[in-house]
């Protein structure tokens, strides 16, 4: 039986992001004390944190926050409470977990974390957001300012110049919203100068991810990249952020020159779409450990913004560059056509062996349709491929012993077809 | 190398069989499951050797599967259920391509590559929906054995069409035929045609190709064979020990191990 040991490597970057992090719930604390720069509530689906950080505002992301309970295991009693008071069972898991939250401590989800100044929903593919965002406005009364992005649906995927011009006059809207939010005049040089380091930052995140494609990969791009997460949402457009980054890739390209993995050896190469199941990730991550499988990509860690591919955000034009970014260049705005093409991509470029779906009951945006990605991926394309399900906050639907038994038998026939080819050649 | 064991410990049942050098079948073994795990290994192992005459030290090595395959004690390795059922049936029949195992809380269908290893499988959620759960509920629900309901359905004239798959429901859904003075072959007919129904939706997610084997305790239930080969338009394999198909697929793991064929991807 296999047992690969994860590895605890520990380095600069691991360091580095405690302090940057701590720094940030810091001020988000200085901030719910009275202390500081109002915060922007946004979604991390293609989020323009450019802009709030163009005003010196403060980001707070509503979902890292929930993700981080569900980490913490903190999460089942706030969902609970939002059960309750009324939502479904069905409904999303993050989603309860903030409402929870919020009724627990009334004025904002954490006594640490300040009420929102402007409620920002800058994704509107997920109809459930928008009535988060709309609770999150009863409970605070802050102002609530709905970008409504569309979503793609041409057939190369790419957005129309109408759409562009549609979502950057809803910014030119936003602009003295955040004005009177910060009491600074808008400053295009500034906005320029955030996007020039994001686009920095952009372009080492980028190098990264396709550290992974090499052999053996330097991090799981799925496990470790999800960590990385947060300081690119948050400190994306920040100097710290860009030199964060900076050291994130000399130590993984150091370590892929090395020849040096998340495990002590890597056995299998997979691709996974899906998000997390937070509050089992460990237990997760060992399942596929075990055998020595490490991810190579992951859509989840291109929620936020796909730049593997190229693109950059334009300092020498703002509004429309983050428009771009918000219509295109991150998965959940992306049709199920490009999502196919992306994992395909994956799969080839990255060099995965194996496709792995992780369904999760919160979220109908990344989960429906999983069916029928499975069929393409293994009757189509003839990649192995496995289909699980579970949830992204919610506990109490990841079933330990039937998802290790489903893990465990993909894992088996990986093998099983590496000595049948074996045996034929 | 002496002799090798399987040990497959179901939710309902805990089988064994023991293989000798040859890979002849020289004993075999069911108990129930029942609430101890390990106990249940150790009682089907011990049932085992006796109807074989051998001693435990004539074991060279022991293969668990199945969703109490960690609790083997004298298990050296666990291998899934998968796996084994598709190991078990490529020794018994080739040519089989596509197999589904009903077993007493899951359902699950595998297809087959040429070689007779796993191309790719599916299996039921936490959901008893179509599996031997279902059937003996209902078995209950009428007071009969659950080696009767599967004879008996095959007498039906006019099927009943179960509103539910729901292992919890189907008792007041059979109750309510019941009271209109549905007849209980009929019934049972329609309990069968409803497991059938749900267990095919999940098999055509692996694609169905001949030949399609039925393995698992609910193999052994004849209106349940009838049942799916009437949706499938297809006739099952059923192996006269088809509900042993996960041990001698775990033993002819062992077998393998003890001759030294490795399967884990460290030694390759």
């Amino acid at each position: 039986m296999v047992s690969e040991v994860p590895n605890t490597y520990q380095g600069a970057m691991h360091a580095r992001q405690k302090d940057l992090m701590q720094d940030y719930q810091q001020a988000l604390a200085r901030s719910a004390a009275g202390d500081g720069p109002p915060a922007v509530y946004l979604l991390v689906s293609g989020n323009p944190v450019e802009l709030i950080h163009a005003f010196g505002l403060l980001p707070v992301f509503p979902e890292i926050q929930a993700l981080q309970r569900a980490v913490r295991h903190e999460s089942l009693p706030l969902i609970q409470e939002a059960e309750a008071r009324g939502y479904s069972t069905d409904n999303c898991a993050y989603v309860k977990t903030d409402i929870g939250a919020w009724y627990r401590y009334s004025r904002s989800p954490s006594p640490t974390v300040p009420p929102p100044g402007l409620l920002l929903a800058n994704y509107v593919g997920c109809q459930v957001y928008w009535q988060w965002w709309e609770q999150l406005e009863d409970f605070s009364h802050a102002p609530l300012y709905l970008l409504d992005v569309p979503f793609s649906r041409s057939r190369d995927g790419l957005p129309t110049p109408d759409d562009i011009a549609y979502v950057v006059r809803q910014l030119r809207e936003l602009i003295p919203i955040l004005e009177r939010l910060s009491g600074r005049r808008y400053d295009p040089d500034r906005l320029r100068q955030v996007l020039q380091l994001s686009r920095e930052t952009e372009e080492l995140w980028s190098r990264i991810k396709w550290l992974a494609a090499r052999d053996p990969a330097p991090f799981d791009a799925y496990f470790d990249a999800a960590t990385l997460m947060a300081p690119l949402y948050v400190l994306r457009g920040t100097a710290a952020g860009r030199d964060y980054f900076q050291t994130v890739w000399t130590e993984l390209e150091a370590r892929q020159k090395a020849g040096q993995g998340p495990l002590e050896r890597e056995n299998f190469r997979l691709v996974i779409d899906g998000p997390p199941p937070w509050p089992y990730l460990r237990a997760f991550r060992d399942m596929f450990a075990r055998w020595g499988a490490v991810f190579v990509a992951s859509t989840y860690s291109g929620v936020g913004g796909l730049w593997e591919f190229g693109f950059r955000h334009q300092p020498d034009d703002p509004l429309t560059t983050l428009a771009t970014h918000m219509l295109t260049w991150n998965v959940p705005n992306q049709n199920l056509r490009q999502r196919y093409d992306l994992l395909s991509r994956y799969l080839r470029e990255w060099h995965g062996e194996g496709l792995v779906i992780h369904a999760v009951k919160s979220c109908r945006l990344f989960s429906s349709g999983h069916g029928d990605m499975r069929e393409y991926f293994a009757k189509t394309l003839k990649v192995p491929t496995l289909l699980i399900e579970s949830d992204l906050a919610d506990p109490r639907y990841f079933s330990p012993a039937q998802m290790r038994t489903r893990i465990d038998a993909f894992m088996e026939s990986l093998i099983s077809s590496r000595l049948g080819r074996d045996a034929i050649s | 190398m002496g002799y090798v064991a399987g040990v497959d410990v179901g939710s309902t049942q805990t089988k064994a069989v023991i293989l000798d050098e040859k890979r002849h079948v020289v004993a075999r073994a069911v108990v129930d499951t029942g609430s101890n795990v390990a106990r249940a290994a150790d009682r089907v192992i011990e049932a085992a050797l006796a109807q074989g005459s051998l001693s435990p030290s004539q074991l060279s090595y022991v293969v668990g599967t199945g969703y109490g395959r960690f609790r083997v004690g004298v298990g050296q390795e666990q291998i899934t259920e998968i796996s084994c059922h598709a190991k078990g049936i490529a020794h018994v029949n080739p040519a089989v391509r596509t197999v589904i195992d009903i077993g007493g809380q899951d359902a699950k269908a595998i297809r087959l590559g040429e070689d007779g290893a796993v191309a790719d499988f599916v299996m039921n959620d936490k959901c008893a929906a179509g599996t031997g759960r279902f059937l003996a509920n209902a078995a209950e629900v009428l007071q009969l054995g659950l080696d009767e309901i599967g004879p008996r359905s095959l007498n039906a004239a006019r099927p009943v069409r179960l509103s539910t798959v729901c292992t919890v429901f189907v008792e007041s859904d059979i109750l309510s035929h019941l009271a209109r003075g549905r007849t209980v072959e009929n019934i049972l007919a329609g309990v069968h045609r409803a497991v059938a129904t749900r267990v095919v939706a999940l098999a055509r997610r692996v694609g169905i190709e001949p030949i399609v084997a039925l393995t698992g305790g609910v193999a052994r239930n004849i209106g349940m064979v009838e049942a799916l080969e009437a949706q499938l338009n297809v006739r099952l394999f059923v192996a006269s020990d088809a509900h042993f198909m996960g041990a001698l697929g775990a033993a002819l793991f062992a077998w393998e191990r003890a001759q030294g064929r490795a399967f884990a991807v460290k030694d390759q």
